[in-house]
Order: structure tokens, then C-alpha cells, then sequence
């Protein structure tokens, strides 16, 4: 990355577009690709399951938690197309206001996490001190695998869905962190910042006119690729059972069930499952259509 | 925890056994000699908790290897010989003289004598092993062992329950026991010997060409550890292994129906789940809301829709065989919800205030997650909001221990199927001088020492009901219902056995492959 | 350059002994203790005193921590509290397990990207493509545990042909044939979204290749498009995806908690789960330790690498 400077030519500052400040420019580029292909596809699965969450409560058929008499376990039928849980519990009504706890660690706790990542890295960055200090304690947590951090958490917090999103907030710090870091090393070595220093320039007004706007790509594009990780850690620590409390649903919480009744009740983690995969495969379509426009 | 309870439930002699599902011995063919073993297990051994029946492994281990001097059979409370021929009880029931067999050795060849009792007895009152009924061993005073085949032991006052201990306690090896304790070498003068272990992954018997009833059929046991119950069942189903003892009910349930699988369930055996209450907590301090509970569970439900029928709904701990066991006072908390409504209102009536009330419970159990959420939905019927709190098994023993639950939790409890003085002195949520409940009660205290310092076998009867009355009276320990251990095999393997402990019991066994 | 290299290796010790005392200090902190994990809930407080000292529990933290750094030094990581047996021979059994697991995943994603990628490139169909394009996403879309619930239930309980779970009974090395088989499905499972991030990497790796002059003139030359792909695109395409094989590496490690939690494997990742569960605190933190050391290792190495290829760097002594 740092080679690029050394390859800069010394030019003076020229009005309109600088190399390696081209962000003005491209951004058309990062909306257009929602609007086809890949990304469209990406954006309609994601819009689906999101209005799914947001309309949960009219579109259930039961409460979240409602015991039905004598429903235990059931197949899918007129009355419970998904079939119901073990605690006689409409798994359709279920898998719909368990969206909404996976909504709230996607678009809660990931851009907690990135805004907290991003401004720790732009502040931290500026000084080298400060730099080398926040560089170890992000090593220091991106050294233990995201579940570990996971399982720690929890043994401290109890498991739950702040849990789910204190450990998504954990790992996504570093990952923004990291990424403003090389934005901004990148952007203090062009030779129109160092001008732009010389003629007078706080490091704020830097961060604000150069640093921000020529990362904004790549944090969009991870902000998507960390949204996707994000609801495979809500299902996976679900999974060991370190997710959202009972009798609260999540899409995690209820494969995890589904999967503990894979046997008796195989109809049971479709729906959950279905819907995980559509959310998932959504951001990483939307992810890679947006790099994809980046490079192009 | 998945283990605990199973544990708890895995909690057995030979002889009796019954089968809810299919009768044991199969007609297919007689007993044949040769095959190891594969069973699954969901724990492993812990070397400094061998004496504890904290886990299925450290009991297949114990019961293979080890021998006890009496045997209790599964469902009865009457000692049977084993490596003590016969005994006598003094009068005044403070001595009790055991004849010992003179043909037994350990594995290491050295021949059993008196004095391996008295180490045996010993090692068991010592607190470091943490062991059951700890107080009764150690109520264990002198030991005559003049005569290398009989002992005499004396106790500081009649124990009620010497026999419970003698039938749990494995006679062992002094001059092993450095080795015991690391886990490198296991030495008793049962039907197995141990092989080997590898942590974390398998245990190996072999068979003990020796033993004193007689050469066990099988050539050996190879334990797999494997901590997720559904793989347990997948491993059966490939046969892979030939006996699981931790599948969830439901697996058990679904495998009983089948004719390629034995399902058994142990009566004789059983552990207690239960729904306790903090008194001091102030909406609870007040009996009628913890009565109010006790009607709003709706034990039928859990036993059928959770327990998969291998559970009992009961008001009381004692199983049927217990001489304390009373089948009126055991249905005295029938599921009535207008009942348990109506206490609520005349409570609230009375000023007590009963805001939302956490629930605590083992989070990697999904019996307990299951047995919560009917719990709680039950008791908003009532006007009792719940909240529900499920913690790591070890933060739940840390409450349950320090006293720390601040309202309800749901756990499980043993020794009910022992002589009931068992469970009075020896189960800590029934420790009448200080338990999770913080219930403090000089009542309770009297009826609980009562039944334990009398002469075995002869409590008065009256005692045992002076005790149901002060626990329902006191009502701070809410019982939902006894769960009987059940385990799986595949056709191949005939005449498991268990003891009252919950040991599983492979001398007898076989395979017909 | 000696300079740089003091500097970095200093803060690389830095952060490892910050961490040391961090993790040691953190797993305390945890709710839930060891002595009452291992007294059970009916043991009496003298058993629980009585344990409390043979853990060495009663002693003051800083002397704890001596203590362990002390072990650490020889080596020696004594035996743990619950998990049975000495943390140095759980770990390396655990370890062999994990490797073995996800070297073989990673074989097989890469023999697996290997043939989909050059698949794609040789036969350039429009159907094709999109197929693969369609079951690369798929791949990394699907959950891991979800896979592999999938596999178990397909090909060991329907059609019961390979083993549920578990590792093989006689070892990895006596009967390879075995060994293979118990491998297969967690394998599997864990090296689909590695097969398709690979392919992914190698297809366009390839396609630039193509577009190098060199092809123009091979193909003008008369060369067959599969030869130049097989021969000279393929050996010029694959030192950048060694470098990727690398980070995939990483990321099986990370997965394989959750395979191994399917597919019964006693690895590193159950290990852990059942380390904290337990609060056996000497396993834990040794291992918790074992992978900030790993991580601060490849940092190091990668900052090195970085640091001999830029002169600047290398020259002036700051990053």
C-alpha cells in the first residue's frame, strides 16, 4: 500500500478528480450496481426478510411465546404451517419475531461496532503512539477466534442477545479499526495532504476532507461483509447456546432447536434455516456486487 | 449438564431391573462368550471426582471395577452380600460387625482384607474426594480389623443410614492410590480391570479372568466420550457403538419404538427435579405464593411432553418403595391453577408485593430450558411474572451453593431413593441447617435429625411423616417430578444391569453378534 | 533493519506478556468457580476448603500467576482440574486432532478448488459458470453447522455408509483407509466455504492469466486453450493463491469449534468450550495464551516479510 506513494508523481494540486482520492467520483458506481444484477438480487432478498421481521407481529398467526394445548411437535399443517416446537409454540410465528432479534444484531450492533471501529481508528491513527497502542489491542482481539470471544463474553454476561451483540460490537472494532488505519496511512503519505499540511491543515480537517471520503468504499463494503458474519455468529453461538435468552426466538436459536429435534421433527429448522441463508446470501451478494464496482 | 441430570437420573444391582419399553433379556440365542463392548458416555472421568457419581463414565468405571460390600437390589432397601458375607448390628445400633470373603483379591493380585475396608472407609470420610454421605463415613468412629476377614465398626451414634454408605462405597486399593489419583491406575477387585485412558476421548476395561462371582462373558468395555447426545444417538444408529446412556428422552423415546434398538428404564435409580425458592426473597417469604407455585406446575405436562413419560409427577421426593413414601401426602399439589390464583390473590390482598421474579437454570440442558418456559408460562396464568435466567452449570452451583439464588430455580436432586435420612443429612438443598432456600426452621431441623440417628431399618413410621408434613409445611423445596435414568442398546447386547447409584452393570452382559 | 526487527520483537513480547496476565486475570473474573464446578452441589464447605487448597486457589493472584509462569518455563503445565489428565497431553491431543482435521479440509479444498477452477476456465460455458458461480455463493451462504447436520444426517443415518462422528478408534496413522472415512464428513463440512472462496480466487487468478500477451501468443501459435490453461496459466496462477491458502488456513482453525461440536471431534475448539464450561482455568488459559501467541507470531512474520521488502523500512528503521 505504501508503494503507491512512492509511484506518486509530484504534481501540483490540480482542481477535480486527484489519484488516490477518487472517492467523488465513484460513488454513482457503488448505487448503481444495487440497482442490477447481483446487487438487486442481494437487495430484494435482504428487503424481503427485513419487511418479513418488520411486519412479524401482523403476518404471525400466534404470539411468539403462546402455548398452544396439545400441539406438541406437530408437522406442518392449515393450522401451523411450519409445525409447532416442543413447547407447543407455532414455529411460523416463531421464525417471524425471531427475525427481529436478528435484524437488531445486524443493523444495530454492526454499525455500533464499525462507528466505534472507525472513530477509534481515526483518532488513534493520527499519533504514533497511540497508534501502536491501539494496533496491539486490536491484534489482542482479533488473536482469539470470534467464537472463543464469544463463549468468554458469555460466561462473564450470561448468554442473551446483548451478549450476541457485545461480542459482534468486539469483533467488528478491530476489523473497522484496521481498515481506517491503512486508510489514513495511506492518505497522510499523498503528497496533496502533505501540501495540504503545509498550508495549514488540523489533522480534523484532513481526516474530514481526505481520509473519510477515500474509505468510505471499502467500509461500505465491509459494513455489508460484516453484517453477514454477523448473523452466522447470532446462529453459531446460538448454537452452543450462548444466544438470545428463552423464550425469546431468534433464527439462531430456533435452528438450534430444529437441529437438537433433526430426527423427530425434521420440518422444524427449515423455515429458520431458509430464511438465515436467504439474509445471508442477501449481504454477501450485496458485498460482492459493491466490490465488484470498486474495482470496475 | 445434560450430564447432571442424566447423571443424576444415571444414578443402580443386577437383579432387578424393569423396562418401560421392551423387556431386557431378549430370547434371541443364549449367552456367548467374547466381543468388546462400545458404549457412549457423555462425560469423562475426573480422577480427583472418581468417588463422586458425577458422571456416567466415573460410574460405568466405579461398577466395573470396584466392588462394594453390600448390595441394595434396584428397588429395595435391603442389603444384599457381596464382598461382606454377613453382619450384625448391636443392639443400641452403634457397632456393626461384618464378615468379609477370604477368596477376593485386587487386581494387583494382593488378596482383599479388613484393613482395605478400614483404608476404604477412611479415604471416603476424607473431605478432599467430596464425596456422598461424607457425614455418615465420617460418623464412622473405630475400626476393629483384628481379624483379616471380618471388621467391626463403631459409630458415634446410630446411623440410620450405614447401609446406603456401604452399598455406594467401593472397597479400594491403599497402595494404588497415588496412581488412582492421577488417573493412571484404577485397582479394585470387580468383574473389569481397567485398560487405559486417554482424556477427553476413551476409557478401556478389560475383563478380570479372576473375579471372585466368576469369568464376566464379555472381553472387555471401550467407553467413548462424546458430550453431544445426538451424536451419541448417530453413533448407535451406525453402529458404531452398542449402548449409548446419555440420548436426549425424546431420542430414548423414538429408539424404544424401534426393533433394532433396547431401551431401558431404571427404576430404582431415580433423581428429582425440582422447582426451588429463596424464602427470604419478599414475595416469597410468604408460604402461600410458594404454595401457589407448587399448584401452578403442571407436573402431567412436563412428565409427558418433556420427560417423554420416563418421569413420575410427585409432590414429595420418595418413590413408592420408600418407606417414607405416602400416597396421599405425594398428591397433595395437584396442577390447579384456580387454586394457585386464588392464593396469589389473597397474598396480594395481604400486602405482599410480587414483582417480576427471576427464574435461574442451567443453560446447556434443554430439559431445564424447557421445564422454565412451561413454568413461566403457567405462572403468568396465575399472576406470578417470571423471568427467565439461564446461567453455565458452574455459576449454578456457585448460587446454589453460597445461597445466592435470588428467587426461583430449577435443578435436580438425588438420595431420595436411599433410606430418606439419606436425603435429609446428605442433599444440599434439604440441609436443614443451611441450604440454597435459606429455609431455617427448628421443626424441620428436629424431624430431619430425627429419622437419620436411629438404628437402621427400624424408624419409626411416624418419623417419616412428621418429615412429609414439615416439608409441606415449609414448601420451600417444590418437587415436580422423579425422573428414572434410561439407556440404549443396540439388539446385539443382552442383560444390562444398574445399581441403585447408577451404576451401569456389565458382568452379566453379553453380545450376540 | 536490527533496529526494526528489536523494536517489533520487543512489542511482540509486549503484547504476549500483557495478555498473560490479562487472560489469567480475566478467566478469575469469570462468575462461577472451579471448587464448586469439581465439589458438586452436596459437598460440605470443608470438602470445598480442602479442594480450594489442593488447587492452590487460597494463594494470593500475583503468586498464582509466579506460579504459573513458572510451569510455563519448564513446560510443565501440570494437570488439569476437571477435564481429567495433564494439560500438556490434553492440548497435544486435542492439536493432533484439530490439524489433522483441518489439513485435511484444507486438502480437500484445494484439490477441490483446483479441479472446479480450471473446470470453469477450460470448458468457458455460460451454464457452467453460472452453476458454479450460483453454488460458490451457496457454499459460503449456508452455515457451517448447518452443513454439517445435513451430511451426518444424509450419509450416517439415512444411508448409513460413513460414520456419524468421532475420530477413528485405532488413530489417524494405522489404517489410513479408516482414518479417510471418519474424516470425510467434518472434513467436508468445514471445507465448503473454503472450496469456494479458493475457486473463487483461482478462477480469476486464471482468467488474468489468460489475458497476459503470453496467451495471445500461445493461441496464435496454434496451442490449444486447455493445454495453456493446464500448463502455463495453472503454474503461474498459483503462488498468489498459496498466499490465500494461508488465510484459509486461519479460518478453518476458527471453524473447526463448531464442526468439532457436530461431528463429536475431541479437538482444540471442544476443548475450549468444555475448558470454559468447566472453569478449568489451567487449560483455558494456556490455551487462550497459545492463540494470542500464535496470532502475534504471524503478525511478526508477516510485518518482517513486509518490513525486508520495502526499503524504506528496512533502511530508515520505522514503520
Amino acid at each position: 500500500m505504501t508503494d503507491i506513494a512512492v509511484a506518486e508523481p509530484l504534481v501540483p494540486v490540480p482542481v477535480g478528480p486527484v489519484p488516490g482520492d477518487p472517492a467523488p467520483t465513484r460513488r454513482p458506481g457503488l448505487l448503481h450496481a444495487l440497482r442490477h444484477g447481483r446487487g438487486l438480487a442481494g437487495l430484494v432478498l435482504v428487503g424481503a426478510v427485513v419487511l418479513l421481521g418488520v411486519l412479524g407481529p401482523l403476518l404471525a398467526p400466534y404470539g411468539a411465546t403462546e402455548q398452544v394445548t396439545g400441539a406438541n411437535l406437530v408437522g406442518p399443517s392449515t393450522g401451523h404451517w411450519l409445525g409447532t416446537d416442543e413447547l407447543n409454540r407455532d414455529i411460523l410465528s416463531r421464525t417471524l419475531y425471531g427475525i427481529r432479534a436478528d435484524l437488531v444484531v445486524v443493523f444495530a450492533a454492526v454499525p455500533v461496532g464499525a462507528a466505534l471501529g472507525v472513530l477509534l481508528g481515526l483518532v488513534t491513527s493520527w499519533w504514533s503512539v497511540t497508534d501502536v497502542v491501539a494496533q496491539r489491542a486490536f491484534d489482542l482481539l482479533l488473536a482469539f477466534p470470534a467464537l472463543i470471544l464469544g463463549i468468554l463474553l458469555t460466561a462473564f454476561f450470561g448468554p442473551g442477545l446483548l451478549t450476541v451483540g457485545i461480542v459482534i460490537v468486539a469483533l467488528e472494532i478491530p476489523v473497522f479499526g484496521r481498515l481506517v488505519r491503512t486508510a489514513v496511512r495511506t492518505v497522510r503519505e499523498m503528497p496533496f495532504v502533505e501540501a495540504s499540511q503545509v498550508v495549514g491543515a488540523g489533522p480534523l480537517w484532513v481526516l474530514r476532507k481526505h481520509v473519510l471520503p477515500n474509505s468510505l468504499e471499502p467500509l461500505t463494503v465491509q459494513l455489508a461483509v460484516s453484517m453477514s458474519v454477523a448473523v452466522f455468529i447470532e446462529g453459531a453461538m446460538s448454537f452452543l447456546g450462548l444466544g438470545v435468552r428463552p423464550p425469546n426466538p431468534s433464527l439462531g436459536s430456533l435452528i438450534k432447536d430444529g437441529v437438537r429435534l433433526l430426527h423427530d421433527a425434521p420440518f422444524f429448522a427449515v423455515g429458520p434455516l431458509a430464511v438465515v441463508v436467504a439474509l445471508v446470501l442477501g449481504l454477501l451478494l450485496i458485498s460482492q456486487s459493491l466490490s465488484e464496482a470498486r474495482r470496475a | 449438564m445434560a450430564a447432571a441430570l442424566i447423571a443424576t437420573s444415571t444414578l443402580v444391582a443386577a437383579a432387578a431391573c424393569s423396562s418401560a419399553v421392551d423387556e431386557l433379556k431378549t430370547s434371541s440365542g443364549e449367552r456367548q462368550e467374547g466381543g468388546t463392548l462400545r458404549v457412549g458416555a457423555l462425560n469423562d472421568i475426573i480422577p480427583a471426582r472418581i468417588f463422586t457419581n458425577s458422571s456416567d463414565s466415573i460410574n460405568l468405571l466405579i461398577g466395573s471395577v470396584y466392588d462394594s460390600l453390600i448390595d441394595y437390589p434396584l428397588d429395595e432397601l435391603e442389603p444384599q452380600p457381596s464382598l461382606a458375607t454377613s453382619w450384625e448390628l448391636s443392639e443400641d445400633g452403634t457397632r456393626l460387625s461384618l464378615q468379609l470373603r477370604d477368596d477376593v483379591t485386587f487386581h494387583s493380585g494382593r488378596p482383599f482384607t479388613s484393613k482395605d475396608v478400614e483404608f476404604s472407609i477412611k479415604t471416603w470420610a476424607d473431605p478432599v474426594w467430596t464425596v456422598q454421605l461424607q457425614r455418615t463415613a465420617a460418623a464412622i468412629t473405630g475400626f476393629d480389623t483384628s481379624d483379616e476377614h471380618a471388621i467391626t465398626l463403631t459409630f458415634a451414634h446410630p446411623l440410620s443410614n450405614v447401609f446406603d454408605l456401604l452399598d455406594m462405597l467401593p472397597i479400594i486399593d491403599a497402595e494404588s492410590i497415588d496412581q488412582l489419583r492421577e488417573g493412571k491406575a484404577f485397582v479394585g477387585t470387580g468383574p473389569f480391570t481397567f485398560d487405559s485412558w486417554s482424556p477427553g476421548a476413551k476409557i478401556s476395561f478389560k475383563r478380570n479372568d479372576d473375579y471372585w462371582r466368576g469369568k464376566p462373558a464379555l472381553d472387555g468395555i471401550d467407553v467413548s466420550v462424546i458430550p453431544d447426545p445426538q451424536a451419541q444417538v448417530s453413533q448407535l444408529r451406525a453402529h458404531q457403538l452398542d449402548l449409548i446412556l446419555g440420548a436426549s428422552y425424546r431420542d430414548f423415546e423414538s429408539l424404544g419404538k424401534e426393533d433394532r434398538f433396547h431401551v431401558n428404564q431404571w427404576n430404582g435409580a431415580e433423581g428429582q427435579v425440582y422447582v426451588g425458592t429463596n424464602v427470604t426473597n419478599p414475595a416469597l417469604s410468604d408460604v402461600r405464593v410458594r404454595r401457589a407455585i407448587a399448584y401452578a406446575l403442571d407436573r402431567r405436562r412436563v412428565v409427558d411432553e418433556v420427560f417423554r413419560g420416563a418421569a413420575i409427577p410427585i409432590s414429595l421426593p420418595w418413590p413408592d418403595y420408600s418407606p417414607a413414601y405416602d400416597e396421599e401426602a405425594d398428591a397433595t399439589y395437584e396442577f390447579d391453577l384456580d387454586q394457585a390464583k386464588a392464593l396469589v390473590d389473597e397474598a396480594k390482598a395481604d400486602g405482599v408485593a410480587i414483582p417480576k421474579l427471576p427464574l435461574t437454570y442451567p443453560s446447556e440442558n434443554p430439559i431445564y430450558g424447557a421445564i422454565a418456559q412451561i413454568v413461566q408460562a403457567d405462572l403468568a396464568k396465575v399472576g406470578i411474572e417470571v423471568e427467565l435466567d439461564p446461567q453455565e452449570q458452574a455459576s449454578v452451583i456457585q448460587q446454589l451453593i453460597g445461597a445466592k439464588f435470588p428467587a426461583l430455580w430449577i435443578l435436580s436432586h438425588g438420595y431420595a431413593h436411599y433410606t430418606p435420612s439419606t436425603l435429609a443429612v446428605s442433599a444440599y438443598p434439604f440441609n436443614a441447617d443451611h441450604n440454597a432456600s435459606l429455609y431455617v426452621d427448628p421443626e424441620y431441623k428436629e424431624a430431619a435429625e430425627g429419622v437419620w440417628q436411629q438404628k437402621p431399618g427400624a424408624v419409626d413410621p411416624a418419623d417419616y411423616a412428621a418429615l412429609n408434613e414439615q416439608l409441606l409445611e415449609g414448601s420451600f423445596l417444590l418437587e415436580i417430578a422423579i425422573t428414572l435414568p434410561q439407556d440404549a442398546s443396540s439388539t446385539e447386547v443382552h442383560d444390562v444391569g444398574q445399581t441403585k447409584r447408577g451404576e451401569p452393570l456389565f458382568y452379566d452382559s453379553y453380545l450376540t453378534r | 533493519m536490527i533496529r526494526y526487527l528489536l523494536h517489533r520483537l520487543g512489542s511482540a513480547l509486549l503484547v504476549t506478556v500483557l495478555a498473560s496476565i490479562g487472560i489469567f486475570a480475566l478467566i478469575r473474573l469469570v462468575p462461577g468457580d472451579p471448587v464448586s464446578v469439581l465439589a458438586g452441589p452436596d459437598a460440605t464447605p470443608a470438602s470445598r476448603a480442602a479442594i480450594r487448597a489442593e488447587l492452590g486457589l487460597d494463594r494470593p493472584f500475583w503468586s498464582q500467576y509466579a506460579h504459573w509462569l513458572g510451569d510455563l518455563a519448564r513446560l510443565d503445565l501440570g494437570p488439569s482440574y476437571k477435564l481429567g489428565g495433564d494439560v500438556g497431553s490434553l492440548i497435544a491431543d486435542g492439536a493432533l486432532n484439530t490439524v489433522v482435521l483441518t489439513l485435511f479440509a484444507l486438502v480437500l479444498a484445494s484439490v477441490g478448488a483446483l479441479v472446479t477452477s480450471t473446470a470453469a476456465v477450460v470448458w468457458d460455458r455460460r451454464w457452467l459458470n453460472s452453476l458454479l458461480s450460483a453454488l460458490n455463493t451457496a457454499a459460503v451462504a449456508v452455515p457451517t453447522f448447518a452443513t454439517a447436520l445435513v451430511l451426518v444426517l444424509v450419509f450416517a443415518v439415512r444411508f448409513p455408509v460413513l460414520p456419524a462422528g468421532g475420530t477413528p478408534p485405532g488413530g489417524f496413522f494405522t489404517h489410513p483407509d479408516i482414518a479417510f472415512q471418519y474424516l470425510l464428513l467434518p472434513g467436508l463440512a468445514l471445507a465448503l466455504p473454503a472450496w469456494a472462496a479458493l475457486t473463487r480466487f483461482l478462477t480469476e487468478a486464471l482468467r488474468t492469466q489468460l489475458q497476459q500477451p503470453y496467451v495471445t501468443t500461445a493461441r496464435a501459435l496454434g496451442i490449444p486453450r486447455r493445454r495453456i490453461v493446464l500448463t502455463q496459466a495453472l503454474r503461474n496462477a498459483l503462488p498468489s493463491s498459496v498466499t490465500v491458502l494461508g488465510i484459509q488456513f486461519g479460518t478453518l482453525l476458527g471453524g473447526a469449534i463448531l464442526v468439532e461440536a457436530v461431528f463429536a471431534w475431541p479437538g482444540l475448539g471442544r476443548l475450549i468450550e468444555q475448558g470454559i464450561s468447566a472453569r478449568d482455568y489451567p487449560v483455558v488459559q494456556v490455551l487462550l495464551l497459545l492463540s494470542v501467541v500464535v496470532f502475534v507470531l504471524t503478525q511478526l512474520a508477516g510485518d518482517l516479510i513486509h518490513a525486508w521488502l520495502d526499503p524504506r523500512v528496512r533502511l530508515n528503521g520505522v514503520s
